[in-house]
């Protein structure tokens, strides 16, 4: 494991040569990233520093090996299945949906809104925003393939939000999975219909130090399982943008095991799953 | 007899057992806070702690990103997270890849643990099917903790137990009667 100099020194490097700067991640998960890394390309602490000093391309792909990407369809149905029954059918009068995923990873979460947006025949209302600070996650999430075999709980997931409801256990929706995937066990893939493609607008957001760059305000922001590699400190941060980026009374989405601590906790009320700005 | 702050314990296939009857042993108002990383079910996310708290006198729960610790608390691994004891006495979550095929992963547990709590703390391993958590006992081991093995010969599942002990210098190998006596004189 590397010491805490090394990581210290890690930063401070990282920071002189570039705009990023992950000095304010989770300790202990960032140790381990550093030590993945160390060992997938066979450097020294040494070695790791010079290069990312001298070559800007290998910080750039160490940028994307420090972040984590891990992501499913519905992750947590209880969650969707509030978006679905609870959240989206307050928004149908409106002209507009607008929706941001930040740290959209691979995009598995940006589709599963997509479906729930169409199921409640709100897609044309909607406007997706999606941002990741890894631009290659991104591309894969513009091609909307996934491997199918070892993502078979996608499935599960989905029958778990669409086809049931968990308010009314006397509704029962047999729409199929096949609706919106194209399966293909030869090839082991599953990918995303085509009219559920190009609608996203993706663009390239660290969470660090940019602000909001879509230039709209949103009814729902989901920022999923990427603030447990924060410290509290840049959680806050993270809070007051979101905050600032939503609507009065829109929803911010974290993951099943996250919550708003500290001082921004005052700016929203929380609802089960979900936290409502003030 | 030295004495020790906190306990983390790791198992798998067939420690649910053992793990409940830990729970039920300890009275009410057991001070050490107590970190449990248990390898289940990806698919099972819900009920584990329900039924790990049914017969436990202590207060189960499943600890939030960034959650402080408390004195009198278990504290399980949420399902598919791993759980890691950052310094400043609170928890931090992470869903990076699987140690070990685990996610929890009971070495990413037992090795923060040791990093931050040092000496103050006693490392149990239970019955289990994989090597998951031997590292994370040579680390407590190493920094001073106490390391502390169920007895193979109890185990429904070897492979974990067994693990541990050859990667460990002097374990505690002990069966589970003497495992719940070892807590109870910690207060």
């Amino acid at each position: 494991m590397p010491t805490n100099e090394d990581i210290i020194r890690f930063h401070e490097t990282v920071k002189k040569v570039s705009e990023y700067d992950f000095s304010e991640y989770s300790e202990k998960s960032f140790a381990r990233r550093i030590e993945k890394i160390l060992v997938d390309y066979l450097l020294n602490m040494e070695e790791l520093l010079e290069k990312i000093a001298e070559d800007r391309k290998f910080l750039e792909q160490i940028v994307k090996d420090i972040t984590v990407n891990t992501t499913e369809l519905f992750r947590d149905p209880k969650v969707w299945q509030t978006l679905k029954h609870r959240i989206l059918p307050k928004l149908k009068e409106n002209e507009f949906v607008n929706i941001w995923h930040a740290g959209c990873s691979t995009g598995q979460e940006v589709y599963s809104m997509l479906i729930l947006l169409n199921e409640l025949d709100m897609l044309h209302k909607a406007r997706l925003y999606a941002s990741d600070i890894n631009e290659d996650v991104m591309d894969k999430a513009k091609a909307g393939e996934y491997v199918y075999r070892f993502n078979i709980e996608y499935i599960e997931n989905f029958k778990q939000v669409i086809q049931v409801n968990p308010f009314n256990f006397e509704e029962y929706n047999s729409t199929a999975f096949t609706k919106y995937f194209d399966v293909n066990k030869i090839n082991d893939t599953m990918e995303i219909k085509p009219f559920l493609k190009n609608i996203v607008t993706y663009k390239k957001h660290d969470l660090v130090k940019d602000n909001n760059i879509f230039n709209v305000k949103f009814d729902i922001i989901l920022c999923r399982n990427v603030l447990i590699y924060f410290n509290s400190n840049l959680q806050n941060r993270v809070f007051s943008l979101f905050s600032e980026a939503l609507e009065r009374k829109g929803t911010l989405i974290l993951g099943a095991h996250e919550s708003i601590l500290g001082h921004e906790s005052a700016n929203f009320i929380k609802y089960g799953h979900y936290y409502i700005k003030k | 007899m030295k004495k020790y702050n906190y306990i983390v314990i790791g198992g798998s296939a067939g420690s649910f057992q053992s793990v409940t009857k830990i729970l039920e042993s300890l009275p009410v108002g057991y001070p050490l806070p107590i970190f449990m990383t248990l390898h289940r079910l990806k698919h099972v996310r819900t009920g584990f702690v329900e039924a790990l708290a049914l017969k436990s006198k202590i207060k189960v729960e499943e600890p939030k990103d960034k959650d402080s610790f408390f004195p009198g608390k278990a504290y399980l691994a949420p399902a598919n997270y791993h759980l890691c004891i950052e310094p400043g006495n609170n928890f931090s979550l992470s869903s990076d890849e699987a140690v070990n095929h685990s996610r929890p992963a009971i070495d990413l547990t037992f090795s923060s643990a040791a990093y931050v709590l040092k000496d103050k703390i006693i490392g149990i391993i239970l019955s289990g099917a994989n090597k998951d958590g031997a590292e994370g006992l040579k680390m407590i081991e190493q920094n001073g903790g106490l390391a502390v093995v169920q007895s193979p010969e109890e185990c429904q599942v070897k492979t974990m137990t067994e693990a541990a002990i050859k990667a460990t210098v002097n374990p505690e190998i002990l069966n589970l009667d003497q495992i719940i006596e070892l807590l109870l004189k910690q207060v």
